[in-house]
């Protein structure tokens, strides 16, 4: 009688343990449940862009992950594309850097945007080991909002950029990482993957990649208006 | 009220000769001021060399003495010292410097301790005395003490041999009839007063105290003068007995020497671990904190490194502190042994409540993190490697922006004073650093391909007043691919310019 009990005891058990074990599989948030697709939507931070939220799986920007932007002309509304959020990030006093700009950040353009310049850091590294420490260390600290870098001449090996993927999820920080085109054939690891272009008067946002959810599709997002507006000039 | 009064009759031989080997056998040494020896060694001693002597009576009583000229400077250094590691054990210090040779009597250097306050904290009379005593050894430093209800009795009681015994057996401190005992069994030569008047009181067969005080204090006052009897009166208890209390100056400075030469970086974290676990020490004690770190490595003749660690929050953790050290140690490498690491912190502040940031909400420990972001990257990256960008007021583009120290992170968004606003025209997020020239064909203009000029111009006509010129007509121009730049013509060359780009 009593090994019968005992037996029911440890099948019990059995289950048990197995069921946290798999609980703790799919608390994972690199595994993607068809059943969760409800609850992961509205994790994502709102991109400022209705119609790039809608095509992403978690209505915004992917919380602590890397986002790749693959493109090879700076001009098209890239930056534009991330202001809005950018600003609202700063704007709930979260910290934003930018590791090793192409360009000047110009103060007035972003200021005008609603960023709030001092939770603006701005970082330039020598070299490339130190580059790869300073965005290691200010990804998983945790007091970063996003940071914004950009390849240099070295293109950044596969293992570099799990290493970076994985420092942003444990810092909770948005990572958006320019690349160029030529890189759209190369795997990667990151959580989604956008190549940006041009197409006339509007920017051309193509996903190639996306974790959890569809992708190939494209989207046009028209530049402001006060930009584009063609009036006639003296010459 | 409990004076201790800690005599260090050795001083000017001891700020000399500390760093030698105590076991090393050493001769004759003597340390000399204006002719005359005012300290010596114990092999001296022995030859029957002492203080006063001269120094040609010295040498006559001991061919092979070696004489030092004394260091007035390096005895008040080092009283400093003393002064400041009796603060650490109780509030009220007051170093008093030795009188110099020509004065005709010599009083050495001493330092006054009020240890009423301080003996709970402390565990007793008893522990306290020994603890200082044991540290006192350890410093290679001799003294003598005396206890006493005010410094002057505590002085002179230092150099009753009587009250030396009991002070080395004693558990707690005497009762003020024990105070009055002392007092007048001394001899009167201990009194703290000139050679002059004390033959005066031998020649008057004043030899004990006790016969002093049996006379009437005016007829003291009359003989003695008016500052013998408020002396009298400060030493029974009578009266009070003010002395100049000690503080701490504001900064900290401490140096290590290594006895053999370090030559590997790894091996400097050990001694830069125990100067910070020092200063934090310090630091604690007296709450201060320290926005910079000065490190200096000496390798020997003159040849010297600095660096320096900035610390934008208050921090007490020696082991954080050791980890930006390390950040920053890295970068460098040594191209010498490494003889003397020193560390000065040239400014400490108070801390202040709000500064410590220990807040129970997430608010406040993201800002710490933050905080400790920002301090490794400027250890690992250097100072110039961060920066932030500011508004400025300027009609000229390129002088529309600043770049801000980081400082800017740390500002209170409470405190904001005049806010500068944007222009409302359109800019662009990039700009360039130096705006690059444009080719120009006919009546076309080429960037990557033919450009478009879509809107302008907008002139920017800064600084005519001024000796440079500066007139611009600005367009926002589209490039074939469809990228959208800010170019600009400048008026009195008629070139054309790309000064931003709109991304």
């Amino acid at each position: 009688m009593s090994s019968a009990e005992n037996f029911f005891e440890n099948n019990q058990l059995e289950t048990q343990s197995k069921h946290r074990k798999l609980e703790h599989l799919l608390a994972r948030a690199d595994i993607w449940q068809a059943a969760n697709e409800q609850r992961r939507s509205g994790t994502g931070i709102a991109s400022g862009f209705r119609s790039l939220d809608a095509l992403l799986s978690g209505h915004g920007w992917p919380r602590g992950a890397t986002t790749e932007l693959l493109m090879d002309q700076t001009g098209v509304g890239e930056l534009a594309l991330l202001l809005p959020s950018l600003a609202r990030l700063t704007q709930a006093e979260q910290m934003v850097i930018l590791v090793t700009p192409p360009f000047i950040p110009y103060a007035p353009a972003l200021a005008s945007s609603g960023v709030h310049l001092e939770k603006l850091l701005l970082l330039h590294p020598r070299g490339q080991k130190d580059t790869l420490w300073s965005l290691e260390q200010s990804l998983q600290s945790g007091s970063c909002g996003a940071l914004l870098s950009w390849q240099g001449q070295h293109s950044l090996e596969d293992k570099d950029l799990r290493r970076l993927q994985l420092a942003a999820r444990n810092g909770e920080c948005l990572h958006f990482h320019f690349r160029p085109l030529a890189e759209s054939a190369n795997p990667s690891p990151a959580s989604l993957r956008l190549q940006l272009g041009s197409d006339g008067a509007q920017l051309a946002v193509k996903l190639l990649k996306q974790l959890g959810g569809p992708s190939g599709q494209c989207l046009h997002l028209a530049r402001p208006a006060n930009l584009v507006r063609r009036d006639q000039p003296l010459h | 009220m409990l004076w201790l009064c800690i005599q260090f009759p050795k001083l000017p031989l001891e700020v000399l000769t500390r760093a030698l080997d105590k076991n090393a056998q050493t001769g004759a040494l003597a340390v000399v001021e204006k002719q005359h020896i005012v300290e010596c060694n114990e092999s001296a001693g022995d030859r029957g060399v002492e203080p006063g002597l001269s120094i040609a009576t010295a040498c006559a009583l001991s061919a092979d003495l070696q004489l030092l000229e004394r260091d007035s400077e390096r005895e008040q250094q080092q009283l400093e010292q003393l002064a400041q590691w009796g603060y650490s054990f109780t509030p009220v210090v007051s170093p008093e410097t030795a009188s110099s040779i020509d004065n005709g009597d010599s009083r050495p250097a001493c330092l006054n301790l009020e240890l009423s306050g301080c003996l709970k904290a402390n565990g007793g009379l008893r522990p306290l005395l020994e603890q200082l005593q044991e540290e006192l050894k350890l410093m290679g430093i001799g003294s003598i003490m005396g206890l006493g209800h005010s410094p002057s009795a505590a002085r002179m009681l230092s150099q009753l041999a009587e009250h030396r015994q009991w002070l080395a057996r004693t558990h707690s401190a005497p009762s003020p009839q024990q105070w009055k005992q002392w007092i007048s069994f001394s001899p009167s030569k201990l009194l703290d007063c000139d050679n002059k008047t004390i033959a005066k009181l031998y020649a008057c067969g004043i030899k004990r105290v006790s016969q002093l005080l049996a006379i009437p204090l005016s007829e003291v006052g009359s003989r003695f003068g008016r500052s013998f009897v408020d002396y009298l009166a400060r030493l029974n208890g009578s009266r009070q007995d003010p002395i100049p209390s000690y503080q701490p100056p504001a900064q900290f400075e401490s140096e290590l020497f290594f006895p053999s030469p370090l030559d590997n970086s790894e091996q400097l974290l050990f001694p830069i671990g125990r100067l910070l676990r020092e200063l934090c020490q310090q630091l604690q004690r007296r709450q201060l904190y320290t926005q910079q770190l000065h490190w200096q490595l000496d390798f020997g003749q003159n040849q010297r490194k600095a660096f320096t660690v900035e610390i934008s929050r208050p921090q007490l953790e020696p082991q954080r502190l050791i980890a930006l050290t390390k950040l920053q140690l890295e970068r460098h490498s040594l191209q010498h042994p490494a003889q003397a690491l020193r560390l000065s912190c040239k400014k400490l502040h108070p801390l202040v409540q709000e500064e410590m940031g220990e807040d129970l909400f997430d608010e406040g420990k993201r800002d710490e993190c933050s905080h400790q972001l920002l301090d490794k990257l400027k250890a690992r990256l250097g100072h110039q490697a961060l920066s932030g960008i500011a508004l400025k007021e300027s009609y000229l583009p390129e002088q529309a922006w600043q770049s801000a120290d980081t400082l800017l992170l740390k500002t209170n968004p409470k405190k904001k004073g005049h806010q500068l606003t944007p222009v409302k025209a359109a800019r662009p997020s990039w700009l360039l650093p130096r705006p690059s020239k444009l080719q120009g064909r006919g009546h076309k203009l080429f960037y990557q391909g033919e450009l478009q000029l879509l809107q302008g111009p907008e002139r920017i006509d800064g600084y005519w007043w001024q000796h440079g010129r500066h007139g611009r007509d600005y367009y926002i121009a589209k490039s074939e691919d469809g990228c959208l730049y800010w170019i600009f013509q400048d008026l009195t060359s008629e070139e054309w310019f790309l000064h931003g780009i709109f991304s």
